[in-house]
């Protein structure tokens, strides 16, 4: 592969020697603007690195041009809040050369101008990106062309304490059949509910479910059960059914009042819930992705992969009704390069050296993430160490993506209101229905087709 | 014109610029420009590309017929002005400044200090011990109060009472700058006043209603007015502690407009109901200013020498 | 105290009546002290909400292990302070003699403190302070998080703040007095519409106008700059200055002026050298006020600085105790207290300026 790394090296400084003043050594400003994620410091590392690859290499054709990453790692509280941020900072000219962006943003950015049209370069340089997994770029991709290249990606599930389940009376063998159950459709979600409440009720757990506080990803894997479609590919808009609002809230509703999911829910503070989830083990289950994996260990003092499938079970989402399918979600973070900076294909450069498998692996496996590049899977550093992420491969068969429509980000944060209107009690089904067609249709206008 | 007098027009045009002129170029470029800005915003459909393609009066047709929070909003605001204003910000500062001009002038100031403290804390450190204090878990300080020594349950006042916990917190923060101005007020009527009254046999309250209260008369109505437009346009505190939430329940207006703005990116329709607060603002201001005849606070200049 | 007007003239009523007089001071004393002692304990119990959070917070501060928060010392302390407090106003109340005071109160303190370092002294440590030394403590202790490190150090914050707040003052107090001079002494035309306008635009929502604030700071080319901010921040407070300056102004009385000028200064000699320093009170109250209204700011310095490298204070704090990254009490609490101290200085010795705010130049 070493190959692959010279020609890049070689294309990078010839374009630094085009970039860069002729005769003043200067160096070559890339700012990064990324956010500070306990689960993927190595997003900006990365680049970091393979800027340092890059200046190891003019060092050794004694040139001396160097490039000099300006790193921006903001606190916002959750990538939708960041793309807001940098969509802000975009519009004032102070946006970065180099992002790293929650992939259903990419509409939004490219829709705007910011993001820049990545399909020729890709296509240009296959010994950097061709390794990588082909369903994933679907998740960067907007009106045909690629935007973005995925950085990670992950399998969201939900994961069921089997302590309370053991005490809600199941054997060992009904614990393991029930991902199987959940997948076929015997299981439901309101089975799931039962189950939860029953558990509170007991006494056995303090909370049922516990989600995210904040809008997110996950939400449309429970939305995907009920049959809420939110994009239409033939008309390139986003949608929502009344139907199916309807049904997903009056689930929610179910689940509340069963005190499968907690009223305060979405007030509770990351720190609470990871509390309660994973060191206080109060939750009889918890809903997120994969790469919490590290931190249940952690904060429980698992050791090995047994001890850790002993006391956890995954499953999807159950579906809404018996017999149908239960869904999943991938939520991949992708590098993007703005349209607007002076260095555009210097930046792409380093964002491909950041994509390649060893570095890539680094990240998916301190942060069990899902890697990008076909290769990764069967490094030996991966195999030993990336147990959680085989394991949740099966998992992929029901996944789906968030549509990269530019207004889905709103799209989420409202569906989001709502599930937080129910769970307090400030709603009810119908009226949460109501709730989110009337601002789905007031924020979103023409972008949303509100069907019955 | 005579020399002496042109001089004297161009000196007193040269001091009105010097003395006024800063003052009216800051408040033209940051305060009057960003108003007539929000002025046209309101106007047209910018939301968070932070672009403007056409002018629409879509945002008002919006705020009375499609949006079902409006109301809501205004309700919140009502309750929270009026019982943050009448309770603390007016009534216990009152309370306050009499209690400690009464006692000993050493600890009169002490419980001064002590309440201004929460005016001069940042808002940050503020809202962070409000949110401690309130935590619904065993670690929150009124829990720990409640359970251990009042032996009941533990309550989450962040989520179940979100509109007492703002009022507090608002209303601690409002009571202290009314107790400075009244305290000031009460400290310079003369002490001979007071001497007569008790030689007279006036009893601590008679004093109250017919010495200090009318001293008081302009500070209380400076302050009513001051404090209700303080109080419908400030949301600092509660966005920092209760987030507006949970849901919708303590968005007060101001609150309301900026959470459309940044929240949902609606930048357009934000500035369209700030439009409609800042109307609302200045009819009270306006009213409030006939009402309590502040004419008599502007006193003619005596000298007109330049 | 009650004043018996009717003396009988009688002479040997007199010596009765002198016991008299000597029972009814002792029973004034006694109405007074208990008078007095039933708003002494009013105020306590109304002040108990504020002052124990704050207290709490520097325990906190002090004792606060591996990132959790418990209130045992903090009960203990008060367990031990209260009772003192107590006895303290009882020996205030009962003996009038300053000597007594004093006595007892060092006393009280030497009694408090060694009980407090035999019971707590055992759990205090300065940790939680290393942030003042320390740049990436958060990260140290949850785990990496970035490339670059997530916070500056504490001090590039320090004296971000610091230069914001001063200059904000600066400017503040320069404008509003010229301001209010001018206003407090000349009629010119509009100038009632002037002082209306001052209490109208109190009216705005300044906070609503952050959005054409935001757009004009950037063609003006001000945005993510501290200066940007500065000139903001200034001028949303100048109203309200304006107003306080003028009710200073209008309490000097002419004849100072009048003397200045007949003696052949300008008005504007006059303003500089006689003026300004017969409002010193108020400058002051307004420097103070401006200045801690500045180092506490958060809406306008969260939405005006885009990118990372303009740290403050307030963002600084806010960063810290957010929780996606993991909270940890004690390193909150010693950075509030590290943030609030400036202001609670500059607060407790400016004190009695800022209790000599009148308004309007109506006093009482």
């Amino acid at each position: 592969m070493n190959w692959k790394l010279a020609i890049a090296g070689t294309l990078a400084s010839a374009l630094l020697g085009a970039a860069a003043q002729p005769a003043v050594a200067e160096d070559v400003v890339i700012k990064v603007w990324s956010r500070a994620d306990r689960s993927g410091p190595l997003r900006a590392g990365n680049i970091v690195a393979a800027a340092d690859t890059l200046n190891k290499m003019l060092t050794a054709i004694n040139s001396d041009k160097r490039v000099k990453i300006e790193l921006n790692e903001t606190n916002a509280k959750g990538y939708d809040d960041d793309a807001l941020d940098l969509l802000k900072a975009f519009a004032v000219d102070k946006g970065p050369d180099i992002f790293v962006l929650a992939h259903e943003w990419t509409g939004a950015f490219a829709q705007a101008g910011y993001a820049w049209n990545l399909e020729d370069h890709i296509k240009k340089n296959p010994e950097l990106y061709g390794d990588i997994i082909a369903p994933l770029w679907q998740s960067v991709s907007y009106k045909g062309a690629r935007y973005g290249v995925p950085q990670d990606s992950e399998v969201r599930m939900l994961f069921l304490n089997n302590d309370n389940l053991r005490k809600l009376g199941m054997s060992d063998k009904d614990i393991a059949a029930l991902p199987a159950k959940v997948d076929a459709g015997q299981f439901t979600a309101n089975d799931l509910c039962d189950l939860a409440g029953q558990a509170v009720q007991k006494g056995i757990a303090k909370y049922g479910i516990l989600h995210r506080p904040n809008a997110g990803p996950d939400f449309q894997m429970l939305t995907d059960s009920f049959g809420l479609e939110p994009y239409d590919k033939a008309t390139a808009k986003l949608q929502a059914s009344k139907a199916a609002l309807r049904s997903f809230y009056t689930w929610v509703k179910y689940c509340t009042d069963k005190k499968a999911l907690f009223a305060n829910n979405t007030s509770m503070s990351w720190d609470a819930i990871e509390q309660a989830a994973f060191t206080g083990d109060e939750a009889f289950a918890f809903f997120h992705g994969v790469w919490r994996v590290t931190d249940q260990m952690k904060g429980l003092h698992l050791t090995t992969k047994d001890e850790y499938f002993h006391r956890f079970t995954w499953i999807n989402a159950p579906a809404g009704k018996k017999g149908g399918k239960p869904s999943n979600l991938s939520h991949p973070i992708a590098y993007a390069v703005s349209a607007k900076s002076k260095n555009k294909d210097l930046a792409a450069y380093i964002v491909g050296l950041a994509s390649q498998p060893y570095p890539n692996m680094q990240h998916a496996v301190t942060t069990n993430h899902t890697p990008i590049n076909y290769g990764e899977q069967s490094m030996p550093e991966f195999v030993d160490k990336g147990w959680a992420l085989v394991a949740a491969t099966p998992m992929l068969k029901y996944a789906s993506f968030m549509p990269n429509h530019p207004k889905i980000g709103q799209y989420n944060a409202i569906i989001f209101k709502g599930i937080q209107g129910v769970e307090t009690g400030r709603l009810t089904a119908q009226a949460a229905s109501d709730f989110v067609v009337d601002e789905l249709e007031n924020e979103l206008g023409k972008d949303v087709e509100i069907r019955n | 014109m005579p020399d002496f007098a042109r001089a004297q027009l161009r000196r007193q045009r040269a001091n009105f610029a010097l003395f006024l002129g800063p003052a009216l170029l800051l408040l033209a470029c940051f305060f009057i420009a960003p108003a007539i800005v929000d002025l046209v915003l309101a106007f047209t459909d910018m939301d968070r590309t932070l672009a403007i393609t056409t002018l629409t009066l879509d945002n008002f047709s919006r705020m009375a017929t499609r949006d079902t929070r409006l109301l809501g909003a205004l309700g919140i605001t009502a309750i929270f002005v009026l019982s943050t204003l009448t309770i603390f910000n007016v009534t216990f500062a009152l309370l306050l400044a009499l209690v400690t001009t009464a006692v000993p002038r050493g600890m009169g100031a002490f419980f001064r200090a002590v309440w201004l403290l929460p005016r001069m804390s940042p808002s940050v450190v503020y809202a962070l011990l409000w949110l401690w204090v309130v935590d619904p878990n065993e670690r929150g300080l009124l829990n720990q109060i409640l359970v251990h020594v009042l032996g009941m349950a533990p309550l989450d006042l962040r989520n179940d009472h979100p509109l007492l916990v703002i009022i507090l917190a608002n209303g601690f923060i409002g009571a202290s700058l009314g107790m400075i101005i009244f305290t000031s007020a009460i400290r310079s009527i003369p002490e001979h006043l007071f001497h007569a009254a008790r030689a007279d046999g006036a009893g601590p309250l008679a004093i109250v209603r017919h010495i200090v209260f009318p001293a008081l008369r302009w500070p209380i109505s400076y302050m009513t007015i001051h404090q209700t437009l303080s109080l419908l346009v400030s949301f600092e505190y509660i966005l920092l502690i209760t987030g507006g939430g949970p849901f919708y329940d303590t968005t007060v207006f101001s609150l309301y407009a900026y959470r459309r703005a940044f929240e949902n990116g609606q930048y357009a329709y934000g500035a369209a109901l700030s439009l409609i607060l800042i109307v609302i603002g200045v009819i009270a201001a306006l009213v409030l200013w006939r009402l309590m005849d502040m004419r008599r606070l502007l006193q003619v200049p005596r000298i007109e020498v330049h | 105290m009650q004043v018996d007007a009717t003396v009988a003239p009688d002479v040997g009523a007199a010596a009765a009546l002198r016991a008299d007089w000597g029972a009814l001071a002792r029973r004034a004393r006694w109405k007074r002290a208990a008078g007095q002692s039933g708003l002494l304990g009013f105020l306590l119990v109304v002040s108990v909400p504020i002052i124990l959070p704050y207290f709490w917070m520097v325990v906190i501060s002090f004792t606060a292990r591996s990132g959790g928060v418990s209130t045992q010392v903090l009960w203990t302390a008060c367990a031990v302070i209260v009772p003192a407090v107590l006895l303290y106003s009882v020996v205030h109340l009962l003996a009038p003699s300053p000597r007594v005071r004093v006595v007892a109160a060092l006393l009280l303190l030497v009694t408090v403190g060694a009980l407090l370092a035999a019971l707590v002294g055992g759990q205090l440590h300065l940790a939680n302070y290393r942030f003042l030394w320390r740049t990436n403590i958060i990260e140290e202790i949850r785990s990496k998080a970035t490339a670059g490190g997530q916070f500056p150090s504490v001090w590039t914050a320090f004296f971000n703040s610091l230069a914001l707040a001063l200059s904000q003052t600066a400017i503040i107090l320069t404008v509003a007095s010229l301001a209010g001079y001018y206003i407090s002494r000349f009629a010119f035309r509009g100038r009632e519409a002037f002082l209306q306008g001052m209490l109208v635009l109190h009216a705005f929502p300044a906070m609503t106008l952050i959005i054409p604030i935001f757009l004009i700071l950037h063609w003006v080319g001000l945005l993510d700059t501290i200066a940007g901010v500065i000139l903001v921040l200034a001028t949303i407070e100048l109203p309200f200055y304006v107003f306080v300056l003028k009710g200073f102004f209008d309490a000097v009385p002419w004849d100072i002026e009048m003397s200045a000028m007949t003696d052949g200064a300008t008005r504007r000699q006059a303003f500089r050298m006689v003026v300004l320093p017969q409002v010193r009170a108020g400058l002051i109250a307004v420097a103070v006020f401006a200045f801690i209204r500045a180092w506490e700011e958060y809406i306008f310095v969260r939405t005006l600085l885009i990118e990372n490298r303009n740290w403050v204070m307030s963002l600084y704090l806010f960063w810290v105790s957010d929780d996606i990254m993991g909270v940890d009490y004690g390193i909150v609490a010693a950075v509030s207290v590290f943030y609030v101290v400036p202001s609670l200085l500059l607060y407790v010795f400016c004190q009695k300026y800022l209790t000599q705010m009148t308004i309007g130049g109506i006093r009482g």
